[in-house]
């Protein structure tokens, strides 16, 4: 080192520093930002179980499963089908009790003994008036127009137990979905080859089933349109969203 | 170093002066260097030693396996089950997307994030749904993938899932300096997160925006981990390794579907063998109106998108 104090001032200097960063290194723990909290989205919202959606009565009976409620004249007396009903629109009048039983494990046999048929009031203009049971469990939307829906389109005026194709063919229950193919023909062709309806299980046949659903497995015959979903959040934001953007929902709004 | 030449030997003050500057020198370097103490949670010599996946002979192969086994073991606390799945003979995988039947409901989002062990704090997902404006354009620019509506699917928009297209003439593997990256036979291209240097090349060549970076250690619930992990899929990645889709390797080389395909509600998701006449992504490829998203940069993706009617 050679004698220039201006020097040895500047290496002084330098020494304390590197002293008291070596304190400091040692000493403060590095402290990174406030963490961000991205929410864990729970497993039951990923239902990946192939039947989210509903069980169709096909299925039920293939999987042998309880089909006493499906007895139509459990209501209905076989000499004489139901009427349909129209308003002054020329619009069906849809009974409540049809939405779909068995989408609700609902049974009619449960509280209509066959034994005792339903005697069903109306009120001044023609309707139905429905128990108060039976409430909230009407849809019928089949197509953009209500000119379908007629229930005998489908269910067989004289076999209520059964169904009818346009041509006049009759049909068990269990064998809705060539019902369906009867009027949507391009997309039963695509169902048959598999680019239509959602899969599950093996790509590869030799190595395990593939697990395909049918029409009604999915879709509800009476309104089968698919009705909205909740999106499940997307990617985290980093940074808060411009005013006026809605904020993405929470994980928890997703359990099916 | 010089010393004070006046004397002969050394002076009182400059030996102090010299021991002082030299002790904090070496007190300075050895706080620099205290972050690499925490080293040893992260690498172990076999790790660091580990040759490359195509050079691994089986017996190597095994004992890797044991040891990855071993960390994710002493990380998450549950044993996993990690192998090391081969392309099958004669299989060529192919997606295809319908988007006249995607409502955006991000469904196959978050089960590929179960399925694959993606870090969710920092969050990572390898699908990235696009709400595109319904005018003909499939620019992805326009599309937001932030969109958070009450219900989908919205009037005037539609939805177009965006991952890695698995292409025929991946960029991303061409600008890997390491090759740490590659294709297999079966059209999936994989990452050896052990050989990955992060450069983050792979992420900037993608035109598809599919690779994840790992800016931070990935965080698992223990209880939502995935223990049937595969080496070049799902296991727990490193901080600072680049990741991305691999059509659920672990379950497309058993011949089971994606765990996308399988969520996707509205069954827009379809997946197979396009080396199988049989299979329902040949009928599609053969039948339907197909779309290839960025088709003019020649990267032959094996993700088509696909319209009804």
């Amino acid at each position: 080192m050679n004698g220039d104090p201006k020097a040895r001032n500047v290496l002084a200097l330098l020494t304390a520093l590197f002293l008291a960063l070596a304190v400091g290194f040692a000493l403060v723990p590095a402290q990174p930002g406030a963490p961000v909290r991205v929410p864990i989205v729970p497993r039951s919202a990923l239902a990946i179980a192939p039947m989210t959606v509903r069980i169709s009565a096909a299925q039920l009976v293939k999987s042998g499963g309880d089909v006493s409620g499906l007895d139509c004249y459990a209501c209905h007396h076989k000499e004489s089908p139901p009427e349909i009903k129209s308003d002054a629109a020329h619009r069906i009048v849809l009974p409540r009790e049809h939405t779909d039983l068995i989408l609700g494990m609902r049974n009619c046999a449960e509280c209509h003994p066959p034994s005792d048929p339903v005697k069903l009031d109306y009120d001044d203009s023609g309707n139905v008036i429905v128990p108060k049971a039976h409430k909230g469990l009407v849809s019928m939307a089949h197509g953009r127009n209500f000119r379908n829906e007629n229930c005998y389109n489908c269910h067989d005026r004289d076999q209520l137990d059964q169904l009818h194709t346009p041509d006049g063919e009759k049909l068990k229950f269990e064998q809705a979905t060539l019902l369906c193919a009867s009027c949507h023909g391009p997309t039963y062709r695509d169902w048959l080859a598999g680019a239509h309806g959602r899969t599950a299980g093996y790509w590869d046949r030799s190595a395990g089933p593939i697990d395909r659903q049918e029409c009604a497995s999915c879709h509800d015959p009476h309104a089968p349109a698919f009705t909205g979903l909740i999106p499940m959040p997307g990617p985290h934001l980093l940074h808060p969203l411009p005013k006026g953007q809605p904020a993405p929902s929470k994980p928890d709004d997703h359990a099916l | 170093m010089p010393f004070d030449t006046e004397e002969d030997g050394m002076s009182r003050r400059s030996f102090l002066r010299t021991s002082t500057v030299l002790s904090a020198g070496v007190a300075a370097v050895a706080a620099g260097l205290a972050p690499l103490r925490k080293l040893g949670e992260f690498t172990s010599v076999d790790q660091f030693l580990q040759k490359y996946y195509k050079e691994l002979t089986p017996q190597e192969m095994k004992t890797v396996l044991e040891r990855i086994e071993t960390e994710v073991q002493r990380q998450y606390g549950v044993r996993p089950h990690v192998r090391d799945y081969k392309p099958m003979n004669g299989v060529e995988y192919v997606y295809a997307l319908n988007l006249t039947r995607c409502v955006g409901c991000r469904k196959c989002v978050h089960a590929c994030v179960a399925e694959n062990n993606q870090s969710r704090n920092p969050e990572i997902q390898y699908i990235r749904v696009l709400k595109m404006p319904n005018d003909g354009t499939f620019d992805m620019d326009k599309g937001d993938h932030n969109y958070a509506p009450k219900s989908v699917p919205e009037p005037g928009f539609f939805f177009m899932p965006v991952q890695c297209h698995q292409c025929k003439n991946p960029p991303c593997v061409k600008v890997c300096p390491v090759k740490a990256t590659w294709q297999e036979p079966d059209g999936i291209t994989v990452i050896d997160y052990n050989w990955c240097i992060g450069c983050r090349y792979c992420e900037a060549a993608c035109p598809y925006f599919a690779r994840r970076f790992n800016f931070a250690s990935p965080s698992i619930p223990s209880e939502q981990l995935n223990t049937n992990m595969s080496y070049l899929g799902n296991r727990p990645r490193y901080k600072g390794v680049v990741e991305k889709c691999h059509f659920c390797i672990q379950r497309s080389r058993v011949g089971r579907y994606p765990a996308c395909v399988e969520v996707c509600p509205t069954g827009s998701r379809k997946f197979g063998n396009i080396l199988d006449p049989k299979s329902e992504v040949s009928y599609i490829l053969k039948n339907k109106r197909v779309l290839v998203l960025k088709a003019e940069l020649g990267t032959l993706p094996r993700f088509f998108y696909y319209f009804d009617i």
